[in-house]
Formats: structure tokens, C-alpha cells, sequence
């Protein structure tokens, strides 16, 4: 009996303790669906929610990892309990337990990463990368010897869709014979899938690499074989520090923290996220290029850069390294003066997916499952 | 027979239920001493832990559902294993044979045209009947090849999961799921009800306690049930009194099997409403019931309470990942040692002490 006294004092002194402290600040709970530990999409968020917590000083968080998709509600039930007032849920798989979940706690706000469907105090985000797939593309095209450029894809859906078109878009712009030869590995989250896929590319003949996957595999297998490549999602230069061309960088924590000042400054509340939608690129800043922050491109392959020169119909002939940098300054311009995803834009089979002068809608490109010119290899699904 | 001080140590064939009660206590009071080691390494007070721990799963009213949740897949994969155990065919394959019941039932759900009210029984009929034809092949090789089944039905648990994969990147793949690899989801006479104010799928639970409460009357009572008693604990004696062993061992397996495969058909029809990534789908549960079934000692009245005793553990980890802010490898650890101790003190059922205070002739008799 005096066991479970002693239980219930503590219960009480815990639950009590915990809202006295948590007055003040603003607790935001975040939903992970892999380890943090990843190297890839989680480790980026969890990333980002520390950088948050740093430059909030109202901001208190807690999360968890590794949540199956059934278990969504429970663990949002738990983290409510623990004082969040703001839920992060960061998976697809995620979506119909956080709306789920928003109906049962109407006062509380939800954001949910990459998906569309909203409610009043439910938003949705997303940082996207085609952009700077799009980049790293005209540095492969100019890196590729054989002509031939590998890319390890992890499922064959349309966010890696279309990852890989904007590369082969970009690949093709400097180079218009080259081609993208595609590997499937069926799995986010496998460096021996990984590696045997890399090493089946070079096999092929590939001599440049990029990839969308959770891991470093092909930036280590490539350099191995002293060959170039692009990292993905995390700081990858220092796997391989002379080979690594440039990559894709996120900034999840610049949605997080708008967000968040938003919520604490009162402008968001539980009534009016429904039409709130973040889908930013480069000019918000959610996306870098580069294999380390703040290094664009390395130093090791900048004068091999500048060495290739390329026509192109707006900017004349310029290098690709310059190019680059042009495209991502437009890019990186309030106004968006270029686009990666402009018709005229005929698929691999000749059909014609983006009329002439025309920009790809938001829509357009969540739902892309079309092959672009220039890939080579399955394409489940394709139209 | 040994001394221990005043005590002899006495081996029992058949330990009574207090001791099993008393040993299996214990195991778990060691376990949390061991794990508390592990929280106070994390410069967590371990009572507290516990506290929190309990605060978070039995005493809390939306945590606590969330172990019946859990509780039931385990408890129909795990009724399913205690007969095969009983009948000494260790079937490690519960995993792939739930697998192929969701995979049975999501095809009867999207792509039958079965009305309403008959929809969700045929579902579980499909499931079963999935299941039961997963765990078949296996079967088939042990009795007529001597293929030792504890590899073969393991390799079909990732024949399985890679099945599931093409289905939902391929051929199953959904209109609706914008890409994902996700099927369409289920029609709403295809969704199990729940208890109101939980996300509790009932109907699998009822049919778990059901199939439990059957097999427990069944293996006492029945013709079969004898039979398959008998080949378990002496396959000679079996075949003196005539035993079929392979119509015996068949029959065993379809049910076991086929229990598993309705644990698919909750998970498919109760939670997720559509086919989804294998990992999802089960969280290991096909591999946990062989723990529920292990520990239920061969009852399977038992296993209602391994199987939610088992719910409680992985409770447990989810509480200690959001409250107390720890590694999921952390609590990982935390549920391997729970288990560890249990099945570690496994041995000490068929001893029992005896206070005996100059028995010595009990001691000269044994040297």
C-alpha cells in the first residue's frame, strides 16, 4: 500500500510540475517516422527542430522517433499529454491520423509534412529540391566522361519522379547526348542496396552519381572507384572530400521557426491553417546547393567547372560553373526568374507534358509520373 | 537431489501455477532492477521511471486501450502458435502467414464484390485461408521431405514481406495514394468497428478471446486435440495407437497458421483501412507471439494474458520514448530484457525448494 502511495505522489508532483514550468513558453511535440540517427530525412528534421529551439527562446520541443503509421494518434494523444501545443508530423503515411487527431483536439495546431490534406488547425509543408536536382544536373552533364550519369533512386514515386527529371533536365541542358541511367532500390533506408546499385551503374559505364536515399553509400562507393557524385539531404562532403561535386541541402528549421513565430505572435491559430500551405524551395530558403552548408560548389571542381563552356538561349555562352550560379540566383530571387520545369517539355516517349512557356503547378508536380528525356531504365507507372 | 543450506532441491515435472506465478514474478522484479540500471545511466531516477511509466499506460484512459490494440494481433498469432507448439511443430512463420491474411483480406476488401454485412466475415475467411495456405508449403516439406520447418517458415516470413512490397508497388497500387505505395483504401462496410472512445478494433479482440477459450476446450476435450497431444509429447507412442501424423500435423498448422492470418485481417481492417508497407502492417507481431506462445507454456487460456502482458511491455517503450524523452534503441533494450528475464527463468519452474533442516539422508542417497 505504501508502494502505491508513494506511485501516486510522484504521478501528481510530475503532473503538476510539468504546465507550472511550461506557462511561459510555447511546446511544440514532432512526429518522426525513421531514427534520428538516419542520415537522411529524419536526422534533418530533428536538425531543424534544434535549430528552432535555438533561436526561439520561447520555444521548448519534444519528440519521437521511429512512430508506425498506425500508432499516428497515440503517440500525438502522448505528446499532448506532455504539454505540446503544436505537432509536427513529418511522414505521408502520417496524414489521415494527424487530421484524425486535429478533430479530437480542435484547440491544438497541426502541420504535416507532404501531404494535401488541411483543416482549420491542420497545415501542411514541404521543402523540395527539384530545383537544385536541377544544378547539380548541369554539373554532372559537364562532369560525365562516358556520357553516362547513374542515379540511385529509393521508390519509384513521383517526389523522386521528379528529383530525377529536373537532374535529367539539367544533365541535358549542358550536355545533350548524355543519358541518366536509373536504379531502383525499393527501400529509403538500405547501404547494401545502395552500394550493389552503384555498382551495377558503373558496371554500365556511368562515371557521375546522384541519388534520392537515406544514406551516404553512393557518395563513398563512387569515390571509392575515384569517381564524382552529388550528396543528398545532409552534409555529406566530408565522405568524400575531393570526389563530392556539390548536392541537395535542407532547411526544414526555416519553415519551423516562420511557423512557429507565426503561432506564438498569434497570427496562426486553431481556426485559420486551412489554406496554409509551405512549399518552399530556393528562394525561401528551405533548399541549398551544396555538399556542405555554405560551400555551393567545391573548390576541387570549380576551375573544372569553368573550364566547360555551354550555349544557352537566355544568358549566351557562358561556363557551366557560371551557369550555375546564374541559375541559382534566379532561382533563389523573390520572383523566381527561372524555372527548371518551363515547356516546352516533351517526356522520354515524345509526348508533349508541359505546353511551351508554361511553368509546372505545384499540382502538377506532386502528382509527376512522367519520365523526362534522357533517363534510361524502369519507370514503374509510367504514363 | 541437492542441498541449499536447510533446503533440498527438488526437481517437479509439472510446476503448479502458484510457483509458475511466483518464478514469472519474480523474473520481471529482477528485470526492472536490471533496467533500472539503464535509466539511472540516463540520470533518470528509475522509481520515477516507473511511475511515469505506469502513469502512462495502465492508469492513463487513452494510453491504456492502446495495449488492447497491440494485444490483439499478438493474441491471435500467439493462440495459433501454442498449438503448433503443442504439436512440436515450431512454426517461426506467424509473421509472413499474418502478411498473407492481410494480403487475403485486402483483395476480398478492394476487389470482391461481396455485399455489405458480408464483407468484413469474408474478409476474416479470407485471412484465415491465406494464412493457412502461407503456412502449407512448410508443412508440406516437413512431413513429406523432412525439411526442418524452423527455417522454412521462416524464409517464407520474407517471401511474404517481399510479396506484399510488389503488390503495393505494382499491380495493388492505389489511385487514390498519389503515388504512395499504398492500395485504394478499404470501403467503409470493409472497416471493423471500434469501441467508442478508443481506436480498439473489438471484433479481432473477441475473436481472440473466442479462438483461445475453443482451443483451450478443444485440446482438452477433443478427439484431434488428444492426438495432437499425444504426437507432440510422444510421436512413438502416437503411432502405436494409430495416430495419423500427417493428417494430425496438417490440420495443426492450417490452424495455426490460419489464426495468424486473421491477425492480418485486424490489422489491415481495423487500423490501417488499406495495404501498406509490410513493416507497418505488423510491428513484429508474428515474431512476439512466439514469445506470448512460449510463455503461455502451451495454455492457450494463457496466452490472453501473455499477449496483453506483452501490449503492456511494448506500452511501456512508447511511454518512455515521448515522457522521458529517450532512444528507441533505449527501450528496445529496456523490452529485451523484460523478456530476457522471463524466458531466462524458464529452468527454475521444474525445481522447487523443500525446507528440510538435517535431510541428510536424502543427500547420501543422491551421492
Amino acid at each position: 500500500m505504501r508502494w502505491l502511495t508513494f506511485l501516486v505522489v510522484l504521478v501528481l508532483a510530475g503532473g503538476l510540475a510539468v504546465p507550472g514550468i511550461a506557462q511561459q513558453k510555447l511546446k511544440a511535440g514532432f512526429v518522426y517516422v525513421g531514427p534520428i540517427g538516419d542520415y537522411g530525412w529524419t536526422h534533418a528534421h530533428d536538425f531543424a527542430r534544434k535549430i528552432a529551439e535555438k533561436k526561439l527562446p520561447w520555444l521548448e520541443t519534444i519528440y519521437v522517433e521511429k512512430v508506425p503509421e498506425g500508432q499516428t494518434e497515440s503517440f500525438i494523444d502522448k505528446l499532448i499529454l506532455q504539454g505540446a501545443r503544436v505537432i509536427f508530423t513529418t511522414s505521408f503515411g502520417f496524414m489521415d491520423g494527424t487530421l484524425a487527431a486535429a478533430k479530437r483536439y480542435p484547440n491544438h495546431i497541426f502541420a504535416h509534412a507532404s501531404g494535401f490534406k488541411r483543416a482549420p488547425n491542420v497545415a501542411t509543408y514541404m521543402a523540395d529540391f527539384y530545383q537544385v536536382y536541377y544544378l547539380n544536373g548541369l554539373m554532372a552533364g559537364a562532369a560525365t566522361k562516358s556520357g553516362k550519369v547513374g542515379y540511385v533512386g529509393a521508390f519509384p514515386i513521383p517526389e523522386v519522379k521528379r528529383h530525377m527529371g529536373a537532374f535529367a533536365l539539367g544533365v541535358r541542358a549542358v550536355n545533350p547526348k548524355a543519358t541518366v541511367h536509373v536504379r531502383w532500390i525499393y527501400e529509403w533506408f538500405n547501404p547494401t542496396a545502395a552500394k550493389e546499385a552503384t555498382e551495377a551503374l558503373i558496371a554500365e559505364g556511368a562515371d557521375v552519381f546522384a541519388f534520392t536515399e537515406d544514406t551516404p553509400t553512393v557518395v563513398q562507393v563512387a569515390a571509392k572507384r575515384g569517381l564524382p557524385s552529388f550528396g543528398h539531404y545532409s552534409p555529406m562532403h566530408k565522405f568524400a572530400p575531393k570526389h563530392m561535386i556539390s548536392g541537395q541541402l535542407v532547411h526544414w528549421d526555416k519553415i519551423y521557426v516562420d511557423f512557429l513565430s507565426k503561432v506564438y505572435a498569434g497570427k496562426y491559430t486553431a481556426e485559420n491553417l486551412a489554406n496554409v500551405d509551405y512549399w518552399w524551395l530556393l528562394a525561401e530558403g528551405a533548399a541549398e546547393l551544396g555538399g556542405e552548408f555554405g560551400m555551393p560548389v567545391n573548390p576541387e571542381w570549380k576551375a573544372r567547372l569553368q573550364a566547360v563552356k555551354v550555349g544557352t538561349p537566355d544568358l549566351g555562352r557562358l561556363s557551366v560553373y557560371d551557369l550555375v550560379m546564374k541559375r541559382l540566383a534566379q532561382m533563389s530571387d523573390p520572383k523566381v526568374t527561372f524555372e527548371p520545369f518551363t515547356g516546352p517539355i516533351k517526356d522520354r516517349k515524345g509526348v508533349l507534358r508541359v505546353q511551351s512557356g508554361k511553368r509546372m503547378t505545384v499540382g502538377e508536380l506532386n502528382g509527376m509520373e512522367w519520365a523526362a528525356p534522357g533517363i534510361v531504365g524502369p519507370w514503374p507507372k509510367e504514363p | 537431489m541437492k542441498r541449499l543450506g536447510p533446503f533440498s532441491v527438488e526437481r517437479v515435472l509439472v510446476p503448479s501455477g502458484a510457483w509458475v506465478l511466483a518464478i514469472s514474478l519474480g523474473a520481471i522484479a529482477a528485470a526492472l532492477v536490471a533496467a533500472g540500471v539503464i535509466f539511472w545511466a540516463f540520470g533518470i531516477n528509475p522509481l520515477r521511471a516507473y511511475a511515469i511509466i505506469f502513469a502512462g499506460t495502465l492508469a492513463d484512459r487513452r494510453a491504456a486501450p492502446e495495449i488492447l490494440r497491440q494485444a490483439a494481433p499478438l493474441l491471435l498469432a500467439g493462440v495459433g502458435l501454442v498449438l503448433a507448439f503443442r504439436a512440436q511443430f515450431w512454426n517461426i512463420g506467424a509473421e509472413g502467414q499474418l502478411l498473407a491474411g492481410a494480403v487475403a483480406s485486402t483483395g476480398v476488401a478492394l476487389f470482391s464484390p461481396i455485399p455489405a454485412p458480408w464483407l468484413l466475415p469474408a474478409m476474416f475467411v479470407a485471412g484465415f485461408l491465406g494464412g493457412a495456405l502461407w503456412g502449407l508449403l512448410p508443412t508440406l516439406l516437413r512431413l513429406k521431405l523432412e525439411v526442418n520447418e524452423v527455417v522454412s517458415t521462416l524464409m517464407m516470413n520474407y517471401v511474404a514481406l517481399f510479396s506484399v512490397e510488389w503488390l503495393i508497388h505494382g499491380p495493388w497500387k492505389g489511385k487514390t495514394a498519389f503515388g504512395f505505395a499504398y492500395t485504394d483504401t478499404f470501403p467503409e462496410a470493409a472497416r471493423l468497428a471500434l469501441i467508442p472512445g478508443t481506436r480498439v478494433h473489438w471484433p479481432t479482440l473477441v475473436l481472440g478471446i473466442a479462438l483461445a477459450g475453443a482451443l483451450a476446450f478443444f485440446l482438452g476435450r477433443a478427439r484431434l486435440g488428444f492426438e495432437i497431444r499425444v504426437l507432440g509429447e510422444n510421436p512413438t507412442a502416437a503411432r502405436y495407437a494409430g495416430i495419423d501424423p500427417f493428417r494430425t500435423i496438417l490440420l495443426a498448422m492450417a490452424f495455426s497458421a490460419g489464426a495468424a492470418g486473421l491477425a492480418g485481417v485486424g490489422e489491415v481492417a481495423g487500423i490501417h483501412h488499406k495495404l501498406l508497407a509490410p513493416g507497418q502492417v505488423s510491428l513484429g507481431y508474428g515474431y512476439a507471439a512466439i514469445i506470448v506462445a512460449w510463455l503461455a507454456r502451451g495454455n492457450p487460456l494463457a496466452a490472453i494474458l501473455t499477449a496483453l502482458f506483452l501490449g503492456l511491455i511494448f506500452s511501456s517503450g512508447d511511454v518512455m520514448k515521448v515522457s522521458l524523452q529517450m532512444p528507441f534503441r533505449v527501450t528496445d533494450v529496456f523490452n529485451g530484457l523484460i523478456l530476457f528475464f522471463l524466458i531466462g527463468s524458464e529452468r527454475l519452474l521444474n525445481y522447487r525448494l523443500r525446507w528440510a533442516p538435517g535431510d541428510r539422508a536424502a543427500e547420501t542417497a543422491d551421492a
